[in-house]
C-alpha cells in the first residue's frame, strides 16, 4: 500500500503540474480539495480519472463514487488496490 | 475580474411560453424592431454592458468614440436578435444556413475516437447544436445548469429530434464523469472555451490586442486523451441567416500535456480572433474580458 501511495503521489504531482510540491510535504491523508489540503479542483479530478484508467485500468463510471474515492491519495490508493485491471 | 456568467436566458418562464407562443405568428422581423425600438434604449440606460461594450469597440476594436457609441447600440440589438432568433427556433422558425468546412465535422464523425468542439459567446452557437448534427455519433453539448426550466425544456424537445444530450454543469462535479463517459465511447463534446466557469484554472493570451483570460478545464479535456477538436463558430449572416464556420485546430499531440495546452488554446484565440474580427458586432460577453 505505501509504494502504492507513493507511486500515485508522483503520478498525480505530474499529471497536475505540481512543480511546486515536494513528495514529502504531499500528505498521504489531507484532503485534495479545498483549502485546507492540496486544492485541486474538477479539472484535476478529470486528469486523476484519465490517469486511473492509463495507469491501472480503473474507468470510473459512477459520478457518486467520486467524491469518497477522490478525498485523499490514501482514500485513491485504497480503490486503486480493490479495483486496479493492470 | 469578474469573468463569471450566470449563463441563464434573461425573462422568466411565463415570458418565454409568451414569445414562442407570439413568434408562432408573427414574423420574427416585427420582433427585431419592437427590440430595437423600446428595448435595447432601455437595456442601454440601465445595464453596465453599455460601458464594457463601447470600452471593446474603443480599445480592442479601435473605433472612433460615435463609431463605438453606435455599435454598442447595434451590438445589443443583434444579441436581442439572436435571442429572438433561439425562441423563433422553438417555435419551429427555420434559418437559412451555411456551413464553412462541414467536412471537418463530417470526417471526424466518420473515426472511431471523440472529439471536441469549442464554441465561444459569439454569434448565436445553439443554431449548431440543431443543424452540425450526425447520426452515428451523439453531440454532447455542455450547457448551463443554471438556465431557465422553459429553455432547457425546449432545447431537450429540439435536441431529442437531432442525437443531442444536454450536459449540465453541476456543483457535484458530476458533469466531469458525463464528459470522460461521452469521450470514451467516442462521442462528441461540445463546450464554450471563452468563459471561466467551474474550475477557475486559466491560461493567459493576448487577445485583440490585450491580456485576457480562458477557462484551462476545455484544452485539458481535449488533450488529455489527445482528442481532435474543432473550433465552432456560428454567426449571424442575414436577417434569416445564419454562417457556420467549423475549423479544425491543430496541436502537437507528442508535445508535453503543458505544451498540447498552450499550442491548443492559442490555435483557438487565433481562430476566435479572426471571427471577431469579421463579426466584431457580434461579440456577447458582457463582462469585462480583458485584464487591463
Amino acid at each position: 500500500m505505501e509504494q502504492l501511495i507513493k507511486d500515485l503521489k508522483l503520478q498525480i504531482k505530474e499529471a497536475l503540474n505540481l512543480e511546486e510540491l515536494s513528495l514529502e510535504d504531499f500528505d498521504a491523508d489531507a484532503p485534495l480539495f479545498g483549502d485546507e489540503g492540496i486544492g485541486l479542483d474538477s479539472i484535476d479530478v478529470l486528469e486523476i480519472i484519465v490517469l486511473l484508467e492509463k495507469e491501472y485500468g480503473i474507468r470510473l463510471a459512477n459520478p457518486k463514487e467520486g467524491k469518497a474515492i477522490f478525498k485523499s491519495v490514501r482514500t485513491i490508493a485504497e480503490y486503486v488496490q480493490a479495483n486496479r485491471k493492470k | 475580474m469578474n469573468n463569471n456568467w450566470a449563463g441563464t436566458t434573461y425573462g422568466n418562464e411565463w415570458m418565454h411560453r409568451w414569445l414562442i407562443r407570439l413568434l408562432r405568428h408573427i414574423d420574427t422581423r416585427v420582433l427585431y424592431v419592437f427590440v430595437a425600438v423600446f428595448v435595447i434604449p432601455v437595456c442601454l440606460m440601465l445595464n453596465p454592458s453599455r460601458g464594457i461594450i463601447y470600452r471593446y469597440f474603443r480599445q480592442r476594436i479601435g473605433y472612433g468614440r460615435l463609431k463605438s457609441a453606435w455599435k454598442t447600440y447595434v451590438n445589443h440589438c443583434l444579441f436581442g436578435q439572436v435571442v429572438v432568433d433561439k425562441f423563433a427556433m422553438y417555435a419551429g422558425k427555420k434559418f437559412n444556413i451555411e456551413i464553412e468546412g462541414a467536412e471537418q465535422f463530417t470526417e471526424l464523425t466518420k473515426q472511431k475516437e471523440g472529439f471536441v468542439m469549442l464554441s465561444a459567446h459569439i454569434g448565436n452557437y445553439e443554431i449548431a447544436g440543431y443543424t452540425l448534427v450526425s447520426k452515428v455519433k451523439r453531440l454532447n453539448a455542455l450547457v448551463f445548469a443554471g438556465e431557465k426550466a422553459s429553455v432547457m425544456r425546449n432545447r431537450s424537445k429540439m435536441f431529442a429530434e437531432t442525437n443531442t444530450n444536454m450536459i449540465a454543469i453541476q456543483p457535484d462535479m458530476s458533469h466531469l464523469f458525463e464528459i470522460d463517459k461521452a469521450l470514451t465511447n467516442g462521442e462528441i463534446v461540445s463546450m464554450p472555451a471563452d468563459r471561466i466557469n467551474g474550475s477557475q484554472k486559466n491560461i493567459g493570451h493576448v487577445f485583440l490586442g490585450a491580456k485576457a483570460m480562458f477557462p484551462l478545464g476545455p484544452f485539458s479535456v481535449a488533450t488529455m486523451r489527445g482528442l481532435d477538436v474543432l473550433a465552432v463558430n456560428v454567426m449571424k449572416s442575414s436577417l434569416r441567416g445564419y454562417k457556420i464556420y467549423v475549423t479544425p485546430l491543430a496541436y502537437d499531440k507528442g508535445a508535453s500535456r503543458q505544451e498540447q495546452v498552450r499550442q491548443l488554446s492559442s490555435a483557438y484565440v487565433a481562430e476566435l480572433e479572426k471571427r471577431v474580427w469579421q463579426y466584431p458586432t457580434q461579440w456577447y460577453n458582457y463582462f469585462e474580458f480583458w485584464q487591463i
